[in-house]
């Protein structure tokens, strides 16, 4: 592999440095994302338009065409920041955890905490998770792919501990749980449930669905 | 109503998805308003359930089951709320043909609690996997932002919940599920698993047999999670 010095990374970024017309682009990607954000919770995925959107972010319909392809562009990317910053929330979670079942519950937790405050788009998300065409491509996302890896370390870290069997059916298990962690959201979304009720629901299924795999 | 004339009615008259009760259900003393409106109200539901069934629930919209259904959208409008309410309705009728047949089968069911639960779940999927689109539609309704209360998405209909729980509790008394687990959550679980494996009907095609035999998978993996220790 080449080598590279620090001097000469320094020297890269500063040949790099966004010219004012590309810091005058990344402003009106940012003032359109959060825009689209703010419409995407109040009036969910189908209710905001991309029309909408342009005024609500105060240009044109034009200018936001210009940065995004269409409204699943749009919807993707916040998805894809917000998804990169919770599995760094949920993996910060799972490292405080005391064995595997602890590190899951912790990591579970902190996710039903990052989207507490920000319900209605994860309701959005959920909308479009089960749309014909967009569904696959959002749940397939490599962001999505991430989340569900860190169960699967989990997992085989417990396997490692000698906490888990050696056929832990870590490929099921690991969905399983996926699956468990997103089927709470409703729960959160539609009857208002408490991070401390989400935490005990989560508690209970985890425990269920590793108590098969269990050593001993 | 113009509406009653339209070319259309000949093509759903003769759609032999059309529940055969449907038409006979109107009573036979209605006033021909009342007859009139339980046509048109059949004919939406039947347009819709073709349209969820190959669009999906974002894909299609009011005005398309008014032109399938050869009504004025004006009439759909005067039966039900919302695309969210009409879906309700559609799925709400399959319902009760599927809990008749849960009804009779269920409490007939030998085995183990998982064994319990595979039966019963093979007969959702084969029930719903002539047309898994409609289902998906169903799911992806509950998130609807403008669904009226009175609709009644995939998870918010207690049926589903009902029939799990009291084969659990059932396990319970036999001594095959530990008392001391969370039933509901157990039930979520379920629930949960099930809707989720509709997911594979779209990214892999499968059937009825494929769908039963994932979900036979995780129902295993769930009754080892609790059973008695």
């Amino acid at each position: 592999m080449k080598h590279i010095s620090p001097n000469q990374v320094a020297g890269e970024t500063a040949v790099k440095m966004p010219t004012r017309r590309a810091l005058a682009k990344q402003q009106t990607r940012a003032k359109v994302l959060a825009a689209a954000r703010r419409l995407f919770s109040e009036s969910g995925y189908e209710g905001a338009t991309i029309r909408d959107i342009a005024a609500a972010a105060g240009m044109s319909t034009g200018a936001v065409f210009a940065n995004f392809t269409d409204k699943s562009d749009l919807f993707r990317e916040i998805m894809g920041s917000d998804m990169a910053a919770l599995a760094e929330t949920m993996r910060d979670g799972a490292a405080r955890g005391r064995g595997v079942e602890d590190a899951l519950l912790k990591a579970f937790t902190a996710g039903y905490a990052f989207y507490k405050g920000q319900l209605p788009l994860a309701r959005a998300a959920f909308s479009v998770s089960w749309a014909p065409q967009d569904g696959p491509v959002l749940r397939n996302a490599p962001q999505v792919n991430v989340l569900h890896e860190l169960i699967v370390e989990q997992l085989t870290l417990g396997v490692q501990r000698g906490e888990l069997s050696q056929e832990a059916e870590i490929k099921l298990r690991s969905q399983m749980l996926f699956d468990a962690y997103l089927s709470n959201y409703p729960q959160a979304i539609f009857e208002g449930w408490s991070l401390d009720a989400l935490q005990a629901r989560a508690r209970d299924q985890i425990r269920i669905l590793l108590a098969g795999a269990r050593r001993g | 109503m113009k509406a009653d004339v339209h070319p259309r009615l000949r093509h759903v008259a003769r759609n032999p998805r059309r529940p055969a009760g449907v038409a006979a259900a109107r009573p036979a003393e209605a006033g021909p308003r009342q007859t009139q409106k339980a046509a048109t109200r059949s004919r939406v539901l039947d347009a819709a359930r073709d349209l969820f069934d190959t669009q999906g629930y974002q894909g299609t919209t009011i005005r398309e089951i008014a032109r399938h259904a050869g009504v004025s959208v004006g009439s759909v409008f005067t039966t039900f709320a919302s695309k969210g309410e009409i879906l309700s309705q559609v799925m709400e009728e399959r319902l009760e043909a599927l809990c008749a047949e849960l009804d009779r089968v269920v409490p007939h069911l030998r085995g183990s609690t998982a064994d319990r639960l595979r039966s019963m779940f093979a007969i959702h999927f084969a029930f719903e996997a002539r047309r898994t689109k409609l289902f998906l539609s169903h799911i992806a309704a509950a998130y609807d932002w403008t669904l009226p209360p009175s609709a009644k998405p995939f998870g918010r209909t207690p049926r589903l919940r009902d029939v799990i729980h009291d084969i659990l509790v059932k396990g319970v008394a036999e001594g095959d599920v530990d008392p001391s687990i969370d039933l509901l959550g157990a039930v979520e679980l379920l629930v949960g698993a099930y809707g989720w494996s509709f997911r594979l009907a779209v990214t892999e095609g499968a059937d009825a047999q494929a769908m039963t035999a994932a979900m036979d998978r995780q129902i295993g993996l769930i009754a080892n999670g609790f059973r008695p220790r």
